[in-house]
């Protein structure tokens, strides 16, 4: 578990301050990723998630930048908020979807 | 914990970004503590280093997230029913997107616990995560078992 001390960065810490500017960006292109899942059948609910990509993708270019505890908390925060957003609106698609023998097919009186 | 994972402050965001030394090192906590453990806010800034590794973790566990999103999805709309079991797919993929939403917000609560925890250079707060991430998924395997039994009875 003990982590030996990182030597290279040591010599370098802008090295932890890039490996998080990617981990951003990572995190950008799975809400990409997520969009064009969700575009296939929902275009709307697809386009919504897919504009959400530059948005995280600039929430990390903010990030190198000094800043205090509070507005990194909020930044933070706002990813969970979206995060959260998405999986709402996925168990919206998920319910409304019109595949076949979907949940509507349970509930005669829904059609 | 190991004595160099929680080393006193050397690097600030300022020192790594190239925008002034910001301080420097703040090891003493003489008049940083003024807000009083209930605020956030309070103890000294950690090293740069320590905040970024953090917030890695919740980016991380944010993806995790939302590929739990994207699974359950993917199992409602892309698989074919179930046969005899019209309502599988949502019994199995609903569960996940929520769990995809719970992972979020228990990331954030971890996130904000361990920075509060490298602020007072307090033993780092242990994560439920790991937890709720593996009783979930094991009971949706189990659902998923069951599902795919009534399914064969049928």
């Amino acid at each position: 578990m003990v982590p030996p001390p990182d030597e290279r960065e040591d010599a370098d810490p802008g090295l932890a301050a890039e490996r998080t500017r990617l981990a951003w960006a990572r995190t950008a292109i799975a809400f990409a990723a997520v969009g064009a899942a969700i575009l296939r059948r929902q275009p709307v609910a697809g386009l919504i998630v897919l504009a959400i990509t530059p948005v995280v993708w600039g929430l990390g270019r903010v990030v190198a930048r000094g800043e205090g505890h509070e507005p990194r908390a909020r930044r933070l925060l706002l990813v969970t908020v979206i995060v959260t957003g998405v999986a709402v609106l996925a168990v919206a698609v998920a319910l409304l979807s019109h595949g076949p023998a979907s949940l509507r097919d349970l509930l005669p009186y829904v059609r | 914990m190991p004595d160099h994972w929680r080393r006193p402050a050397r690097v600030t965001i300022g020192e790594l970004t190239g925008e002034g030394a910001g301080g420097g090192a703040t090891s003493s906590r003489d008049g940083h503590d003024d807000l009083g453990p209930g605020s956030s806010d309070a103890g000294t800034e950690p090293d740069a280093r320590f905040t970024l590794a953090n917030e890695r973790t919740f980016l991380a566990w944010n993806r995790t997230a939302l590929a739990l999103v994207v699974a359950g999805l993917g199992i409602v709309q892309l698989l074919p029913p179930f046969p005899g079991v019209p309502w599988g797919r949502h019994l199995l993929g609903v569960p996940l997107i929520v769990l995809g939403a719970a992972v979020s917000v228990i990331a954030y609560r971890d996130w904000q616990r361990t920075q509060v925890a490298l602020r007072h250079r307090a033993p780092l707060p242990r994560s439920v995560l790991p937890q709720v991430l593996a009783a979930t998924i094991a009971g949706i395997a189990v659902l998923a078992a069951i599902v795919l039994l009534v399914s064969a009875v049928r």
